[in-house]
């Protein structure tokens, strides 16, 4: 099926791409890994006069760690690039298993992790743990810069508080303290390649078998992904027991906001944000203690 | 039985080398001269009558090429079913009204694609919404909205069948059960979505590309719709990307496609998107299934009662043969003493219904093999035990219908029970997993001429030459299922020679001979297969006469054709390679090539079938306790296809049908609101993709058919039945939770389980 | 505005004026004639149309033409070396009966060779994730898992 017609750039530094779009006014659109927006502006969702490809800036195709600050990730660092860095799948491999979860292989050979956050799908599956790992996004425009907690980038589905002629050019995660441990759990209820029906990232930090603080972000069960705040708090002061996790699972049950839609009930979404918060958060906590503090 | 040379051999198949390297040409990849491209004007209205279409704006768009309504083209419905004109219930392009939401409403045919999805935005149609019904209950309640005028309570096609007396046979049982099952529609979900291209030569003649699994068929109907004769309409079926019974009808944009191509003398192409297959394409079909069935204390049947009613959607399209088929089957794996069937074709306000593999078996098997398993509990029997006693035999006679013929059933349920260990499994349940049993009968093809074709249900043109090689001609229909390897295969094995020694021309009607039937109900292998025999016989008996006479051997000589030469079987010496022998056969007809024509129709064999096959399957499941989700770990399939021709594509058949069926069972559906499909992009309409799949094991029990073709029958088709009431079986022995509503989703799961 | 295109396609290149709009999938098959990579729902779940990209497995019709300027793209028709010498995956898939219909067919050999650079000796559940994203209605997967399998193993000697 043909696209809608559109202009076409790729620009070679950032900055030329804000200015592109400012220029190019309503109607214009970055783009990254191009999966979801192709589609989008292919059913008419979206209509776009040009189209500015970041593929050629090459700054932000690099990801870079550095051990006391954290991970950065360039808003073209492919998907697949994410799931099988070898430093991101040792220090932080419950992001590199969310990059791994999303799509199939040709798409995660496309598609970016930035993109995925950019798109905000309530079911982003990359969006969960890096907000539980308090990753934040790096906005660029014209003249000048800010970072905004990934925690406050989404606004509804579709939506971010990108302004206008701004450009993620990619997303920051502190390397987490000593004693923590994140999971990503996600699931389908109809196979296991799909968007998933509910999906769940849990950072925790742990003082011997204490939980000392907890992070449980639940995806595809809100217009946004959403913190499960009440949920943290049955975790947090307490031994990671099955009671504990039980309890939890049951808050963040009760406090996610799920809808019916062709891909699950509401009312089975929450089962499922019970059983992945307990499952996310044993995983989270059997992860902390092989790197205790 | 026979010893075979080439038949039984996995001989490479024919078209995958083209296929491996990209170069098989499928309707899409064609491309003529100044072709142009056509697009569909559908409803978005599920029930509306259509009040003005305007479509000026559309002609005047700069490189549209034509615009047709139905004010255009002649008036003419078409169907299926031939011989039931009442049953032609479809109008190319919707005449007053539309009756689903993706009813074709108009054509626009243009330069490029993008200008004819351009003009038809510019096409503007007033309609007047009318009460619609989704469903079988408001189709058939007093008042419901009547959706096609001739048939005021919605209901197309009766059909009863009975023998007995029922009501007498469950008096006298000892045990008796009732129940209701609903089953889903799924997709038949090909890869290539459907496209025509058509051509029209300057003496007003066509030649249609189109992909399809019935060239005649499209042959015939195209030919009538546009008011030509047969003979100036040519179909040809390219490289087909699967067809699952989906594309065995004449479609619309066949039509549009030809009619265009005549009006603007230029090529027209027509393909869909994948967005148009899942929201329009056909599907199968949903149904409600009363089943009450009897047994003797000791677990003997002695009744069924069966009362279908088929969600048909729209338009009967292959809905009448459904419903016929959907009583056989209810009928066909177990000996009823006595039986009632009465299935009942619905109008709905949704896209059509059709055929999709299995044509009516999956629905009606569920239903079946559910009882039987439940009855099996009741009754305190051992499921397999209850089926060994109830199971059909060879020579059986289903009263009314037809009669079993080669039957290796019994077999299928000791073997698939040894090689599952399901009596042990059963009988020591792990937590979490579940063992389940399901059965199958299945057709090799139907022998009820609803099509009303005027020629032989299959037939085969032999050709043979002096260097030693045949030419194969057939309309039978490869659609991916392997016909263009095991006709030619089953040539080889009677002529003695190699696969290579053999080309093959196939489904195109112009060239092939009158006629066939198509690709759909199991049918192309023992139908086609014994057109090839007939003509192969024909051939040998001039070859075998020159050899007698080049030789002058005794009239009592038993002659053969193999390993490329014709001799006596007596005296092998007495013989001439292929070649040498073909050569002097023409000698004798004074240079006239030798050419023969065979032919199969199907006679005296009752009402349903030529020939049964059978199998049982076992599936094991895992349930997880917490989601419900359940993840099938292994089938164990054993199944009876009499002779095994080519095992390589019957394993093919036998493994793609357990994707089909897992999906049934499990993860497909289309969602619908309103009429309105929302499930239309295979991210959404989710088939089991290679992780999903579980371990298969199979096992083909030896008989063989004398009705087939060298002993072979159906395979693969009727595979697609036991899957489904296997998992559930196995579904409810890990959780107590019972289906009666397929698909088996982890939400019905977590609410019926009684365990786990 | 159409723009000038250079395309490197299974080594020859190809100077092109396109619609920027256009997606690799339709300029291969309709511009360059290369219909062995097909069409099969144009949304990137099917894998059909998959060819590679400087070396990786991409969805064609998710690919703008205009944005593979320069970069090497592998189709389907570039695997085998002649009319005669197929690749190995081709000849696995043959050998083994993963054919059917063939409609899956370019895709599925795509994403084996992807996979095969990057992973000369896949278990089975790595073949089996790396052609997810390909669907196929008529084998059930079976026979194309085992080609893939048997491939890796010549591509090797």
């Amino acid at each position: 099926m043909s696209l809608t017609k559109f202009d076409y750039y790729a620009p070679e530094r950032v900055e030329d791409a804000c200015r592109l779009l400012m220029e190019k006014g309503e109607g214009a659109m970055v783009m990254a890994g191009g999966t979801d927006l192709l589609i989008k502006i292919q059913r008419g969702l979206l209509k776009t006069q040009t189209l500015i490809d970041l593929q050629k800036i090459e700054s932000i195709h690099d990801i870079t760690f550095d051990k006391d600050k954290g991970l950065s990730i360039g808003a073209m660092a492919r998907l697949n690039d994410v799931a099988n860095h070898p430093v991101i799948k040792e220090k932080f491999p419950a992001v590199s298993e969310a990059a791994l979860a999303t799509a199939n292989v040709q798409i995660r050979n496309m598609g970016t992790v930035v993109g995925n956050l950019c798109n905000a799908a309530p079911s982003a599956d990359n969006a969960p743990v890096l907000m539980a790992m308090g990753a934040v996004v790096n906005l660029v425009r014209s003249n000048g810069e800010r970072q905004i907690p990934l925690e406050a980038f989404f606004q509804g589905p579709g939506l971010t508080v990108i302004q206008k002629g701004e450009i993620v050019t990619s997303v920051f995660v502190p390397t987490p303290p000593a004693g923590s441990g994140a999971s990503y759990q996600h699931i389908s209820a109809r196979g296991k390649v799909d968007i998933s029906a509910v999906c769940v990232g849990v950072m925790l930090t742990m003082k011997g078998k204490t939980c000392q603080t907890a992070r449980i972000v639940l995806g595809a069960v809100a217009p946004v992904p959403m913190r499960a705040l009440r949920a943290e708090k049955v975790i947090e002061g307490n031994p990671i027991s099955k009671e504990v996790l039980e309890k939890a699972g049951i808050e963040a049950s009760k406090e996610c906001k799920p809808i019916s839609d062709l891909r699950a009930a509401a009312e089975y979404r929450k089962i499922l944000v019970g059983v992945l918060t307990a499952r996310a958060v044993n995983e989270a906590a059997k992860r902390a203690s092989k790197k205790p503090n | 039985m026979q010893e075979f040379v080439t038949i039984g051999t996995n001989v490479t198949r024919t078209h995958v080398r083209d296929k491996a390297i990209g170069a098989a040409i499928y309707t899409d990849d064609i491309r003529l001269p100044g072709m142009l491209h056509g697009r569909l004007l559908r409803s978005p209205y599920a029930h509306a009558r259509i009040l003005h279409i305007d479509t000026t704006k559309a002609k005047a768009l700069p490189g549209v090429k034509g615009v047709i309504t139905s004010e255009d083209i002649p008036r003419i419905k078409f169907g299926n079913w031939r011989l039931f004109p009442d049953t032609q219930d479809e109008y190319v392009l919707a005449v007053d009204k539309v009756r689903f939401i993706g009813d074709e409403v108009a054509a626009v045919v243009a330069i490029d694609r993008d200008t004819a999805e351009e003009a038809l935005s510019l096409i503007k149609v007033e309609y007047e919404e009318l009460p619609a019904s989704f469903d079988i209950d408001t189709s058939i309640r007093e008042g419901a909205p009547v959706i096609h005028e001739a048939f005021p309570n919605n209901i197309s096609i009766h059909r009863k069948v009975s023998h007995g007396d029922v009501e007498k046979a469950f008096a006298e049982s000892d045990y008796v059960r009732e129940d209701v099952f609903h089953v889903h529609a799924i997709s038949g979900a090909y890869l290539e979505p459907c496209a025509s291209v058509a051509q029209c030569d300057y003496s007003g003649k066509i030649t249609l590309w189109t992909s399809t699994q019935v060239p005649y068929i499209v042959q015939c109907l195209l030919a009538t719709t546009l008011g030509m004769r047969e003979n100036d309409v040519r179909v040809i079926k390219p490289h087909v990307g699967g067809g699952f019974g989906a594309k065995m009808e004449l479609r619309k944009w066949d039509f549009c496609a030809a009619f265009m191509a005549k009006k603007l003398g230029k090529p027209v192409k027509f393909t869909l998107s994948r967005e148009e297959e899942f929201e329009t394409g056909r599907r199968r079909h949903p149904m409600r299934i009363y089943s009450k069935i009897g047994f003797t204390k000791d677990g003997m049947l002695t009744a069924k009662d069966l009362q279908i009613y088929l969600d048909g959607g729209a338009y009967n399209a292959m809905g009448p043969t459904a419903t016929f088929l959907c009583g056989n089957y209810g009928l066909m794996l177990y000996r009823y003493k006595s039986y009632r069937f009465h299935g009942q074709h619905v109008y709905t306000n949704k896209p059509p219904a059709s055929a999709i593999r299995g044509f009516g078996s999956p629905q009606s098997t569920f239903c079946t093999e559910t009882q039987m398993n439940m009855a099996a509990e009741e009754l305190g029997i051992d499921p397999l035990d209850l089926r060994l006693r109830n199971a059909v035999h060879e020579g059986d006679v289903i009263p009314e219908l037809s009669k079993i013929g080669s039957c290796g059933f019994a077999e299928c349920l000791e073997k698939v029970a040894e090689a599952s260990q399901f009596r042990k499994k059963r009988k020591n349940p792990k937590k979490g997993r579940g063992i389940g049993i399901g059965c199958y009968s299945f057709i090799s093809g139907g022998v009820f001429n609803w099509f009303n074709t005027q020629y032989p249900f299959s037939a085969a043109e032999v050709r043979v030459f002096a260097d030693g090689t045949a030419h194969l001609l057939t309309m039978a229909s490869d659609i991916g299922q392997g016909s263009d390897t095991v006709l030619p295969q089953i040539l080889a094995e009677e002529l003695g020679l190699k696969m290579e020694d053999i080309r093959v021309t196939s489904a195109d009607t112009a060239m092939t001979p009158q006629a066939d039937l198509g690709s759909w109900g199991s049918r192309v292998t023992l139908m086609a297969g014994n057109a090839v025999i007939d003509a192969a016989k024909k051939i040998k008996e001039k070859l075998f006469g020159a050899v007698t006479a080049h030789f002058n051997l005794n009239v009592i000589h038993d002659l053969e054709c193999k390993n490329g030469k014709v001799y006596s079987k007596g005296r092998p010496d007495k013989g001439l390679t292929f070649g040498e022998a073909v050569a002097l056969a023409q000698k004798f007809q004074r240079g006239e090539p030798l050419v023969e024509r065979g032919s199969y129709t199907p006679r005296g064999k009752g009402l349903v079938t030529p020939a049964f096959s059978f199998g049982a399957q076992v599936a094991e499941v895992e349930v997880d306790k917490d989601t419900g989700l359940v993840e099938v770990k292994k089938m164990y399939t054993a199944h009876d296809c009499g002779t095994v021709l080519h095992p390589q594509s019957v394993e093919g058949q036998l493994e793609g049908s357990i994707q089909m069926s897992l999906g049934y069972a499990l993860s497909e559906q289309f969602v619908l609101e309103g009429g309105k499909t929302l499930s239309t992009t295979f991210l959404d309409y989710k088939m089991p993709s290679a992780m999903d799949m579980p371990e298969s094991e199979s096992i083909c029990v030896d008989t063989y058919e004398v009705e087939g073709p060298l002993g072979a029958k159906e395979a693969g088709e009727g595979l697609v039945s036991p899957t489904a009431p296997a998992i559930a079986d196995a579904v409810y022995d890990a959780t107590g939770y019972r289906c009666y509503d397929l698909p088996i989703t982890p939400d019905k799961v977590l609410k019926g389980k009684t365990k786990l | 505005m159409k723009q000038l295109v250079t395309l490197n396609v299974n080594g020859n290149t190809y100077s092109l004026a396109i619609d920027p709009w256009r997606t690799l999938n339709e300029v291969l098959r309709e511009d360059l004639n290369l219909t062995g990579t097909k069409l099969g729902c144009g949304d990137g779940d099917c894998g059909a149309c998959t060819v590679l990209v400087n070396g990786r497995s991409v969805s064609s019709c998710l690919t703008l033409a205009v944005a593979v300027q320069g970069k090497e793209i592998t189709t389907v028709e570039g695997l085998a070396q002649s009319g005669e010498k197929l690749h190995p995956i081709q000849e696995a898939f043959i050998e083994h009966g993963a054919i059917q219909c063939g409609f899956c067919t370019a895709g599925m050999e795509m994403s084996a060779l992807n996979l095969l650079k990057q992973n000369p000796s896949p278990t089975e559940e790595e073949i089996r994730t790396a052609i997810a994203g390909n669907l196929c209605r008529c084998t059930g997967y079976y026979k194309i898992v085992e080609a893939i399998g048997d491939a890796a193993k010549k591509m090797k000697v």
